[in-house]
Formats: C-alpha cells, structure tokens, sequence
C-alpha cells in the first residue's frame, strides 16, 4: 500500500497527539479517573505502530485493522460505561430511575444502528472482509452517537449534572462519532478504494476531525475541573441544626405510628 | 434505489439526533437558570384554597408565630365544622400540592440569596409531614376509622400549611422581593 506525505502527516500528528494525551492523563492523575479511556488512548497509539508496519500488504493492514477495529469498538462501548457511571452514579449508586432507562437506550441504539447498517449500500465489488470492515465502522459510529446523545438526554431528564472532565470527554467522543456517522456512510456507498479522491478526502476529514477531538481533550484534561461552591460554615450549622430536629421528630412520628 | 433510501433514512435519523441534541441542551440551560422554572409560573401552580377558612382554623389553635395556644378560643370548631370549611380530603389534597410550590417558592429565592436554604429545608420538613399526616388519614378511611383520625390529622395538616404559608410571606416581605403583593394575594 502506498503511503503518501500527507497520510504519513497524519499518522504521525494522531500518532504524537495520542503520547501527548497519555501523558497529560498520567501527569494530571486522571488515569484513576478514567481508567478505560486510558487504556482506550494507550490502544491507539499501538494500533498507530501496528498499521504502520502492516501498511506494506493489503491484505494484512485489513485484517490488523479489523481486529484493532473490534477492540475499539469494545474499549469505545467501556468508555460509555465509564461516563455513564461518573454521571448516573454520582454518589457510587445508580441513581434509581437511570438504570432502566439506560438499558432501554443500549437496547434502542443497538436496534437502530443493526437496522441502518442492515439497510446500507455496499458497492458489490467488495470483499467479505471489507464489506465487514464498512458495515462494522458504520454500526460503531451510529451506536456510540447513539449511546452519548442518549446519554444527555437522560442525565437532563432526571437532572443529573456532567462533571467537567466527564462532559468533555464525551463531548469529543460524540462529536468524532456523529462526524464518523456521515463518513462511514460515504464510504459504504462510494467503497473504500484509497485510488478513489473522494476516499482519500473523506479519511483525512476524519482524521482532522479527530485531531481536533484530541487537540481539545488534551486541553481540557490538563486544566483543573472548578472546584465546587463550599457551603458557608454559619449554614452548615444551621443545616446540622435542623437535621437533629428532624431526627427527633422522626422518631415523634414513630412512636405515634406504633 | 436502496442507496436513496438508505440516504433518506440516514438524513431523517441525523436531523432526529441533532434535534434531541438541541432540545435538550436548551432545556439543562433552562433548567440551570430556572430549575424550578419562571416566578409566574411556580405561581400558576398553586391551586385555589380557601384562605380565609384556613386562617380560622389555624388562628384558634396557634398564634401567628405557629406557637400552640394555651388559652381557649372563641374561635373553636368542631370536627365536621372542620371537614366541610377545608373541603374533605380533596380539599387536604390540595394542601398537598401546594406545598411542594410553597418550598419552590422558597427555593426560588434560595437561587440568588442561600441563606433561604434553611427555610426551604425547613418547608421541605414541613411538606413531608403534611404528607405523612394525609397519608394517615387516608389509611384511616379506609379501616372506617376516619372520625377518630380526623381530629388528629387534619387540624395538624391545617396548621403546618398556615405556618408554612406564613414563613414564606415572612421571607418575601424580610428581604423586600418582588412578588410580595401576588403572594399576599394568593397565600
């Protein structure tokens, strides 16, 4: 396979993007924080050495792209969790009412994504692994996209506020993902032959689409998160005050009760 | 052909997301700003009562600052006096209700001035056993021993709700915030 200046631009500027990000998640201690968009970040920059090295056949950049590809996916779906918890479990127990309906949104994302993939067009040329390969991209792209705009909509519905570095991360991860959707979708109709312009053009447009993502995930990582608001002290002891009362006629109410 | 419609569906599915998307970016921007939505409409959330039959009540049990009162009132009701001048349980229902407007009201301001956070915590106690109170009542009814509750209930839930009434006029009119007349009007 031929690589041209441009591509090995990009591999490298993904490539010292991603060291880059790693480091601000280790020097800020974020890793602990996020530990599966870590190894997601770690898993990147081997599957940048990897394909560089496997750029050489086709046939065996298509296959260790397929199966890094599988692996992303399933760190991808991790790090949906991961936000998913540090949003609907503020407190280290799913908030009641947000365990169902998120199920609903796996269940539904899942549903609309096999159904859109199953609906598009692969150019009839193509081989079984790179009409896997689309398909596979296409899905991934819908159903993460799915899985954060879900997301939001839960957390305001039942009023549960994003922590900053939660928010951005999913901010960049959802974007990348609704500009991936039209991508992917480009490619199963057009295929994915790297002689035709329009593919070239569309896999640098998401490559700058992601560089941008990172670009803004290793900003917003590196800054602290506000602090939040303390409450004064006089109000604290008021608060402390009152929750004695309301100890007290509680256990009025339950010798009245018996 | 199945390209058109795959593009078709695809463009619906997009607009669908980016509208959800805006949706509810505008709403959690509302919500930060008036989680409890605007004054006018907190105040359109409060349902009719009849103030004037309520402060009867309350007034020949306790004194305006909530304190029980010792002495015997001229005032005095009994029971079914009671039941018919605060409209049945439907009536206490409403009570209910307008509780949990009577605490946004209070959280409202807690907005802009959190020292209110102890009196909206206090309304919010104050909510909870109006509901405890209802809830006993209705368990009452249906074992047939509603008369018997009644008098231990009702006059309790009429009293919270006057006292509650009064803290939140109470706090308007301290801090001097806009409001104060329609307040005076409804509460």
């Amino acid at each position: 396979m031929q690589l041209t200046g441009i591509d090995l631009l990009f591999w490298a500027a993904g490539f010292v993007a991603h060291v880059i990000l790693l480091l601000v998640l280790w020097i800020r201690r974020r890793v602990a924080t996020f530990p599966f968009f870590t190894i997601l970040i770690a898993s990147y920059i081997i599957r940048t050495v990897v394909l560089y090295f496997t750029a050489g056949s086709k046939h065996a950049y298509l296959l260790a792209y397929l199966s890094l590809g599988s692996v992303d996916l399933t760190l991808q779906l991790c790090v949906v969790y991961e936000m998913a918890s540090h949003v609907f479990r503020p407190l280290g127990n799913w908030a009641p009412d947000a365990r169902v309906r998120l199920a609903w949104i796996v269940f539904a994302s899942i549903a609309i994504g096999a159904g859109l993939t199953w609906l598009s067009a692969i150019p009839p040329e193509h081989t079984l692994l790179r009409t896997i390969l689309i398909r596979g991209n296409f899905f991934s792209s819908v159903l993460m996209t799915e899985l954060f705009v879900g997301m939001v909509a839960l957390s305001v519905t039942i009023r549960l506020p994003w922590r900053t570095h939660a928010a951005r991360i999913a901010q960049g991860l959802g974007f990348y993902s609704f500009v991936w959707i039209l991508i992917a979708a480009g490619q199963s109709y057009l295929g994915i032959d790297r002689s035709v312009r329009i593919y070239a053009d569309l896999t640098y447009f998401r490559m700058l689409t992601y560089l941008i993502c990172a670009g803004y995930w290793i900003i917003t990582l590196w800054v602290d998160a506000p602090v939040p608001k303390a409450l004064p002290k006089e109000m604290e002891e008021h608060l402390l005050v009152l929750q004695r009362h309301v100890g007290a006629y509680l256990q009025r109410l339950r010798t009245m009760g018996r | 052909m199945r390209a058109t419609y795959f593009f078709l569906v695809l463009s619906v599915f997009l607009l669908a997301l980016l509208a959800i998307v805006v949706h509810y970016y505008r709403r959690r921007i509302r919500t930060e700003k008036y989680p409890y939505g605007s004054w006018e409409k907190l105040l359109g959330r409060f349902s009719a009562v009849n103030r004037e039959n309520l402060a009867l009540i309350a007034l020949s049990l306790v004194d305006e600052f909530g304190q029980r009162r010792e002495d015997e009132n001229d005032a005095d009701f009994d029971e079914a006096e009671i039941w018919s001048m605060i409209g049945g349980i439907k009536g206490l229902e409403t009570l209910e209700r307008n509780c949990a407007v009577l605490v946004d009201l209070v959280f409202y301001v807690q907005q802009w001035y959190p020292e209110a956070l102890a009196i909206a915590e206090q309304l919010r106690l104050n909510a909870r056993e109006i509901e405890w109170h209802i809830g006993r009542l209705k368990s009452a009814a249906k074992t047939g021993r509603a008369e018997k509750a009644f008098a231990e209930h009702a006059e309790e839930v009429v009293v919270i709700y006057y006292v509650m009434t009064r803290r939140v006029l109470a706090l308007y009119e301290e801090w001097s915030l806009p409001g104060l007349l329609e307040l005076q009007r409804t509460l």
